[in-house]
């Protein structure tokens, strides 16, 4: 027993320092996990969990996944594991997984006011069609909605999109993701014409300086953080510097740790603009070929309600986005007043570390990548601060090559995919169009084969505003799919229950687990969740990555793309689409909206025939033809050829994934540089081919503050976040005993110094209040989170604890997304 | 209109057979500087194994008689002070009887 123990530990090491780099002959992929369990069938995934995209393998056993290890053929992560990931194996099989459909009941009726009851899936789509032609028949398309996810597989968010705009003729489809990336997505499209990042992770073994802007990535992307770590301890001149409004893991690895005032990043942005440009070190070559300088609205409200006094007391709420031309010295003339002694002033950061974090820019031999995440992102500015990292990245023309890198990471498996890529958001379309957009329109009505002039032009409702509207009852059949938004959403005593609950409205939700949002529905749907069905990803650095079904789903729990698709039966076109339209269209005329999506000639293209015979596909054996590769085709018809072009479907199935366009079997790693990017002509150098002129957009913004600071009696700053051991808002990770235990309730972080002001010490049980709600906890004053004083964080995981009764529902009014890192609370002992 | 979650309950965990072994192997990050300090908590840490250590990263070993217990250790040593990160490469589970994988 001892022999075989040392050899295994021996295996075990040597695997370890594989990963590592650290130079022992590498391992068999097969000998990863010991035991060779013949039985055992090993197949690639990526990760459920965060946009870092990592690869796994997965090995089930009669029809049940029993183990997953990183995949040491995964570019991504090398063979490594987070806490997370290596309890990939177990979040599918929580005791309390949902397995059928329940709906709200009284005397064997629908009742909003019901208890919960087994219903058929006939039934359950029965009453829900019901509701949805009510809803129409009476108030017209925009009175239904979809709230969808990040989380979606590209095949999912794309059925979703076409029955929400081509089926129902609504715009009124948002992701969560709109808490998530919505203001690094609109900042991409203004400022390069296109989304995502023009770099990618190789960028890590690139850089000589890394600038973490509101990331904690030692917990929320703790692979990655690894190959950041790997760099600066093997390279001693290696910088890397962070910046938070309270002290949080990642700076531990800090050279340059800064503590900010909530909001003041801004302020710090524009003195490194000022300093590049007031010591000489604008790369002029760059700046005069590849960029055109604006100048943008300011005082631009906070996306609160319109009649808050916030937003009429604005001078710009109404047209947020508008900006017009100057030139460069009219940039440096308005950014010229955010001095280092400004800026120090505002920001509470000393002048030298602030200094020595512009100088990481300015130094044109310093090649230096730029992350960030939530506290960018949940941020009333959260565009404008977008903007203005570009801003120091074009001035300097550190960009679109290795190691230069301006990198906005992601926080969900398929925010780019999903969300981003396929366009599931309430003002866009495939491929970066957008619904306002006519020809973007025609050329979506021809792609999916529908009459002109069919698709809606006017954009939707988006997250926050959902919400709103579900409260004033204009809003009145939802559907809410893979997220958990009654935990998710800002300030929600006041404005996601009420909605949910509204007499008016009938809300659905389709989940893996009774979720609170799930508990606040009218009819639960339960769903397949992750290997339990074919899938596709896109992760933060444009790699789109597949995986098979390797599962049977439990009970009746079906697929988020089975149910749409399903659903979509229920409804005819005479039912559904004006008269005028089948009148000039007469062909469409008494089909139902499955026969004009999905029995298009495009997406039912593919005979089950093609199926992979090795695996399972519920939804191709249902619907009878390969639904994912049907669907997939017909949308990476909208790229091509254009800079968002993808492989063909089964090339994916093949590989670790591949980053786009891919252009000849070949991916692409750095975009928009000539000899990187195939897009890019010889003699062009550097082209930013998202805008007709090829050029990046510089945006000049002041400083504004936040929509609320704390006051006398609220008299703390509120930042909520994530924690390493649960994923979002835990309805996986939470029902892993190993995690659970690991972190089993949402504390508030505090200074001892704030916590003794108040006569409170660890552990003390308290109320967290603000304006909006309150919620209960107790004190952690010596964790791993180091607020300063007069700040306190509390983590959004814990379902028993819900933090969003208390955040505000401000948003950045470009973007729209939720600034969930700047509230007032205050904290009473209980 | 006022609304209130149940606090989740705290899932089964499954009860310890006592005839399994659990191997994991972990990759550290460590600061240089705190390099012998981290060697010492780590060294004392019980199950733990410190097996290589080069240009700021350590392999070590992690066993116990449960998933959980591994869990718990990779956690604090990814907390621990003067550890930048710490990952999971390799999982082994070896029982008295047979011999099968798990994650």
């Amino acid at each position: 027993m001892l022999d075989r123990r040392d050899f295994i530990k021996a295996q075990a090491v040597a695997a370890a320092a594989a990963a590592g780099g650290i130079g022992l002959p590498a391992m068999a992929q097969t000998s990863m996990v010991a035991g060779e369990d013949a039985s055992l069938k090993w197949s690639k995934a990526p990760c459920r969990f965060c946009g870092t995209g990592c690869g796994v393998m997965v090995a089930t056993k009669d029809n049940r996944v029993v183990a997953t290890h990183g995949d040491m053929q995964a570019e991504v992560n090398r063979g490594l594991n987070c806490v997370k990931g290596y309890f990939l194996s177990k979040i599918m099989y929580g005791k309390d997984r949902l397995t059928q459909p329940l709906l709200r009941m009284r005397d064997g009726q629908y009742h909003k006011e019901g208890e919960f009851q087994p219903v058929s899936w006939d039934r359950a789509f029965d009453e829900m069609a019901k509701q949805w032609k009510r809803a129409i028949k009476e108030k017209g398309p925009d009175s239904v909605g979809m709230f969808g996810s990040g989380q979606w597989t590209i095949w999912e968010g794309y059925a979703a999109s076409k029955l929400m705009r081509g089926g129902f003729r609504t715009n009124n489809l948002d992701p969560n993701a709109r808490h998530c990336m919505a203001s690094a997505a609109v900042a991409f499209i203004r400022t390069f014409g296109m989304d995502e990042p023009m770099g990618c992770y190789d960028d890590f073994e690139h850089a000589d300086a890394f600038v973490l802007w509101g990331s904690n990535m030692a917990e929320m992307h703790p692979i990655l953080w690894t190959r950041i770590t790997d760099r600066r301890l093997a390279h001693p001149h290696v910088k890397v510097a962070v910046l938070s409004t309270f002290e949080h893991r990642s700076f531990e690895l800090a050279d340059v740790p800064m503590i900010f005032e909530p909001g003041t990043d801004l302020a710090i942005l524009n003195y490194i603009a000022n300093h590049i440009i007031q010591t000489g070190r604008v790369n002029k070559e760059f700046v005069d070929k590849h960029c055109n300088f604006r100048l943008g609205q300011k005082d631009i409200g906070y996306g609160l309600r319109p009649e808050n006094v916030l937003e009429v007391r604005a001078a710009n709420a109404k047209d947020p986005t508008d900006s017009k031309p100057i030139d460069f010295d009219a940039f440096a003339k308005f950014v010229s007043t955010y001095t280092l002694e400004y800026a120090s002033e505002l920001t509470k950061v000393p002048k030298e570390r602030l200094l020595a974090l512009a100088e990481l820019y300015a130094d044109p031999k310093t090649k230096v990548m730029s992350l960030w995440t939530m506290g960018f992102n949940q941020h009333v500015r959260g565009v404008w601060v977008n903007h203005m990292v570009y801003n120091i990245h074009l001035l300097t023309g550190k960009i679109s090559e290795p190691g230069n890198s301006p990198f906005s990471l992601t926080g969900q498996p398929s925010a780019c995919g999903t969300a981003r890529e396929v366009g599931t958001f309430a003002h866009r379309l495939p491929a970066d169009m957008q619904v306002n957009n006519p020809t973007h329109r025609a050329h979506t009505e021809e792609a999916w084969k529908l009459p002109k002039d069919h698709l809606p032009g006017k954009i939707g409702y988006h997250a926050v505003l959902m919400d709103r509207m579900l409260k004033d009852g204009k809003l009145n059949a939802f559907w809410i799919m893979v997220n958990n938004n009654l935990q998710a959403a800002p300030n929600t005593e006041q404005e996601t229950y009420p909605g949910y609950r509204n007499p008016a409205n009938f809300i659905v939700v389709s989940d893996a687990y009774p979720t609170v949002t799930a508990s606040a529905a009218d009819l639960i749907l339960p769903a397949a969740m992750w290997v339990e069905k074919e899938g596709a990803y896109g992760n933060a650095e444009r790699r789109t990555h597949f995986w098979h079904q390797l599962v049977t789903a439990p009970g009746e729990a079906r697929s988020d793309l089975w149910q749409l698709m399903e659903f979509s039966k229920r409804f005819t076109t005479d039912e559904v689409w004006p008269k005028e339209t089948l009148d000039s269209n007469p062909a469409y005329r008494g089909k139902t909206l499955f026969d004009v999506l999905f029995r298009n000639g495009n997406v039912d293209r593919f005979p089950v025939s093609e199926l992979n015979p090795e695996y399972q596909n519920d939804e191709s054996r249902a619907f009878g033809f390969y639904v994912q590769k049907g669907l997939f085709e017909e949308y990476a018809g909208f790229g091509r050829g254009h800079g968002h072009d993808l492989a063909p479907f089964d090339t994916y199935h093949e590989v670790r994934g591949l980053r786009w366009p891919v252009v000849d079997g070949k991916e692409t790693r750095w975009r928009y540089r000539e000899g990187l990017d195939p897009f890019v002509k010889a003699g062009e150098g550097v082209r930013f081919y998202g805008n007709p002129d090829g050029k990046a957009n510089l945006f000049a913004f002041p400083y504004e503050g936040p929509a609320e600071v704390p006051d006398k009696e609220f008299d703390l700053w509120l930042v909520t976040g994530r924690v390493l051991e649960h994923w979002h808002s835990g309805s996986m990770t939470m029902r892993v005993p190993e995690l659970y235990k690991a972190m089993p309730m949402a504390m508030v972080f505090m200074h001892p110094d704030d916590a003794k002001a108040r006569g409170l010490r660890r552990g003390s049980e308290v109320t967290v209040a603000s304006r909006r709600g309150e919620m209960r906890t107790r004190v952690e004053t010596r964790g791993r989170n180091k607020p300063p004083r007069g700040v306190v964080f509390v983590p959004w995981f814990d379902s028993g604890r819900l933090i969003n009764k208390c955040t505000l529902d401000a948003t950045d009014p470009i973007s729209k997304q939720t600034d969930y890192k700047k509230c007032a609370v205050k904290i009473v002992a209980v | 209109m006022p609304f209130d979650a149940e606090p989740p309950a705290e899932p089964p965990t499954r009860s310890a057979r006592g005839n399994e072994h659990h191997l994991a192997s972990l990759l550290l990050h460590v600061r240089p500087e705190c390099r012998t300090a981290v060697r010492a908590t780590v060294a004392a840490m019980p199950g733990v194994e410190i097996h290589i250590e080069q240009q700021g990263k350590m392999v070590v070993t992690v066993e116990g008689p449960h998933e959980g217990w591994i869990a718990d250790r990779m956690t604090s040593l990814h907390l621990l002070d003067g550890v930048l990160s710490a990952v999971m490469v390799f999982h082994h589970l070896e029982t008295v009887a047979d011999t099968a994988p798990s994650a």
